[in-house]
């Protein structure tokens, strides 16, 4: 193009920069909204820890509506394969998932976790609870047996007269914070914008060193007390929180009925499980409302097979007698007492000829593939057993049916377990 | 119509002399640019080469509905992808399950086909020179021809649900839609939501049909331009799959297209809605801006 130059180069110029422009102008309009949102939080009176916590306390539950991203980097393997189905609580294991969120501030809320073109809801009115998955289009159903059921409501007809020294929200977070000043120190720190809304942050540091938690931090609404975000920060990462669980947009209101209900869509398939409610005795034990905070949870009366060894950040949970492989397999004992349980799919009569031919030849029980994959690919073998080693939780699985837990290295819970 | 558009582009050294458009004197004519228009959107419908497409895409709602009318009762039935699992129960799914299989090749494929030739089409034909002799400027020829693109990927999209819908209602009838949430709305609401699903994937189309008419600007082989087209929307999806970029994934062409799964939960996130749109917003205003600089500033030759 040297020899004629056929355009003028200054209108070449000029209209080749009208794309530049373009690019710029979208790069700013899609750039900016962030940078604007991050403004200062000057305003904001400062607050002593204590009084933090007390207003959390007695701040009223909130009708609210928002969306949820929770972000996990536990280190742990890899499951995009899992995710492949669709939307499914597993996906919380790792990586970033959205979830939307409504309550109205007493008992029934829904939960829905979004995937690519599908989601699982949990909805709960209070008595009962139903999940929905999308991709199977299946629903689970919650409930108190009859009898329970009749027994919850007496409960709340009736609560148990609380005693005389009950204690104010400004004395429970007192002795709350108390609480973890044993094992952590408690402070403020600067604060900080959730969800475009002002939020304090209150930042619990665990005193021991062994432990995998670095920090947790809580960001709360300046306005309404609820706690907006948490992080939890790993002992060995710095720089990202290993766990993090925040709106991203938030709304205090009410939200439409027809959120809150749920009716069993027609055509799903339904699994009806029924919640034990504890007997009278276990409720009356637990019934009456604590006048004070129990001095050390080491002194609260554990389940048969369960021991705590260690204390505060570093307590490690021992549960024995363990059936792993049965749970893996869905604990068929269990799938069979239930006589509910609808062994039919909804894929007509072919589906379920060809369910029982499978099924027909078996000896064994029918192991849930998904969750024993699950289960070897979260796992790593380790001498005597399987441990799962997060970036903030470690679980041993020993082959005598010892399972371990605890937010400490899997070294320390073999350590323990071999004690 | 600003004065470059008039601007001639005088003959490249050694190749043939092609009259350029009004190089001296800007003729206008009352209804030139109405004359184009229809002519642009005959040419477009009326090309045997697009109504096969059309015809194409029209089959896959057909032949789904048709295999999963005859496969309902075997044991193969309510497997599959989201929503071909639920059109057996109502036949409304047909129009989502159908577009859901379309949005990540065909349909792209078809758009990529009808854009990438729009410009280079008429250059490879030898027919651009006597276009840009119409008393219309570069400008709105290119804005004429983005309308004819634009239409053409409004039908497909229209083709896939109105044959999905028909199919879909007389295999299996139509009825009160189960949302993804597994709430179930009345029939007349899930048909608006369906619609909404129907409108927002067309929307999801006109960014691919900008990057489509900037590479129909580039060069005179059309199938080069179709190509690139589809390169880009195959590549875009590619880049979506991996973790390591989640930063630019919200920018990315294909990486909202099955937000239309938004208009099918309890509440519709208008957020959701908007972002997506947003980002097709933004890619047509920098790849039309790229072909409006290109084709104006252009030295045609053929």
């Amino acid at each position: 193009m040297d020899t004629t130059p056929v355009t003028p180069r200054s209108r070449v110029r000029a209209a080749w920069a009208v794309p530049a422009v373009a690019v710029v102008a979208v790069g700013a309009a899609f750039a900016a909204p962030p940078l604007l949102a991050s403004a200062d939080t000057a305003g904001l009176p400062t607050v002593q820890p204590d009084e933090l916590v007390t207003r959390v306390l007695e701040a009223e539950p909130q009708a609210l509506s928002g969306t949820v991203v929770h972000t996990a980097r536990l280190g742990l393997p890899d499951l995009s394969l899992v995710q492949v189905g669709g939307a499914d609580p597993v996906s919380l294991l790792g990586g970033s998932t959205t979830l939307r969120v409504w309550t109205d501030g007493e008992a029934r809320s829904r939960v829905s976790l979004l995937g690519t073109a599908s989601e699982y809801s949990a909805v709960t009115d209070g008595t009962q609870a139903w999940t929905y998955s999308s991709s199977d289009d299946e629903v689970v159903h919650y409930a108190l047996s009859p009898q329970d059921a009749a027994r919850a409501q007496a409960l709340r007809d009736d609560p148990p007269t609380p005693p005389a020294d009950l204690p104010t929200p400004a004395e429970l977070g007192r002795q709350a914070l108390e609480r973890a000043q044993q094992d952590a120190t408690v402070s403020v720190d600067a604060a900080t914008k959730v969800a475009g809304r002002d939020a304090y942050q209150v930042v619990v540091t665990p005193t021991s060193t062994t432990t995998l938690v670095g920090r947790i931090v809580v960001a709360v609404d300046a306005r309404t007390w609820t706690p907006l975000r948490v992080q939890v920060w790993s002992s060995d990462d710095a720089q990202t929180p290993a766990l993090e669980v925040g709106f991203t947009d938030v709304t205090f209101a009410a939200p439409a009925d027809s959120v809150l209900t749920f009716t069993t869509p027609p055509g799903a398939q339904v699994r009806e499980v029924t919640v034990p409610l504890p007997d009278d005795a276990t409720l009356a034990a637990h019934g009456d409302v604590p006048s004070t905070l129990p001095d050390d949870p080491a002194d609260a009366p554990l389940p048969d097979g369960v021991t705590v060894t260690g204390t505060g950040w570093d307590a490690v949970v021992e549960v024995s007698d363990v059936d792993v492989a049965a749970l893996l397999a869905g604990d068929p004992s269990a799938v069979a007492s239930l006589p509910d349980v609808e062994k039919s799919f909804g894929g007509g009569e072919g589906a379920n000829q060809l369910f029982d031919q499978f099924m027909g030849e078996g000896d064994g029980p029918p192991v849930d593939l998904d969750t024993a994959t699950l289960y070897d690919q979260l796992t790593t073998p380790v001498e005597g057993g399987r441990a799962l080693q997060s970036s903030l939780l470690s679980v041993l699985v020993l082959d005598d049916g010892r399972v371990l837990a605890g937010a400490v290295p899997v070294d320390t819970l073999r350590a323990v377990a071999g004690a | 119509m600003s004065p470059a558009d008039t601007t001639a582009p005088a003959t490249p050294a050694g190749a043939a002399a092609v009259p350029a458009p009004g190089a001296d004197v800007p003729v206008r004519h009352r209804g030139a640019l109405a004359r184009l228009v229809r002519a642009e959107l005959a040419l477009v419908l009326g090309r045997r080469r697009n109504l096969v497409l059309l015809v194409g895409l029209a089959l896959v709602p057909l032949l789904l509905g048709v295999v999963l009318y005859l496969a309902q009762d075997t044991a193969l039935a309510g497997q599959g992808p989201p929503f071909v699992s639920r059109v057996t129960g109502n036949g409304l799914f047909l129009v989502v399950a159908s577009l859901f299989l379309c949005t990540p090749f065909l349909l792209p494929l078809t758009i990529g086909i009808a854009s990438g030739d729009a410009i280079a089409g008429e250059a490879s034909a030898g027919t651009l020179r006597y276009l840009l002799v119409v008393p219309v400027g570069r400008g709105r020829l290119l804005a004429v021809k983005a309308l004819g693109a634009l239409v053409f990927a409004a039908a497909a999209v229209l083709a896939i649900a109105v044959v999905g819908l028909v199919v879909g209602a007389a295999l299996f009838g139509v009825g009160d839609l189960t949302l993804l949430s597994g709430s179930t709305v009345p029939l007349a609401d899930g048909v608006l939501r369906v619609a909404g699903v129907v409108a927002y994937v067309g929307l999801s189309m006109t960014g691919l049909v900008a990057v489509g008419l900037f590479f129909s600007t580039l060069t005179e082989v059309p199938i080069g331009a179709m190509a690139a087209t589809v390169v880009v929307a195959v590549v875009s999806s590619v880049l979506d799959q991996l973790p390591q970029l989640a930063a630019i994934h919200p920018a990315l062409l294909t990486h909202h297209w099955f937000d239309f799964a938004e208009m099918l939960r309890v509440v519709p996130s208008a957020d959701v809605l908007a972002q997506g749109l947003a980002v097709q917003a933004g890619w047509v205003v920098v790849f039309g801006a790229l072909a409006w600089a290109r084709f104006t500033t252009a030295d045609v030759t053929s």
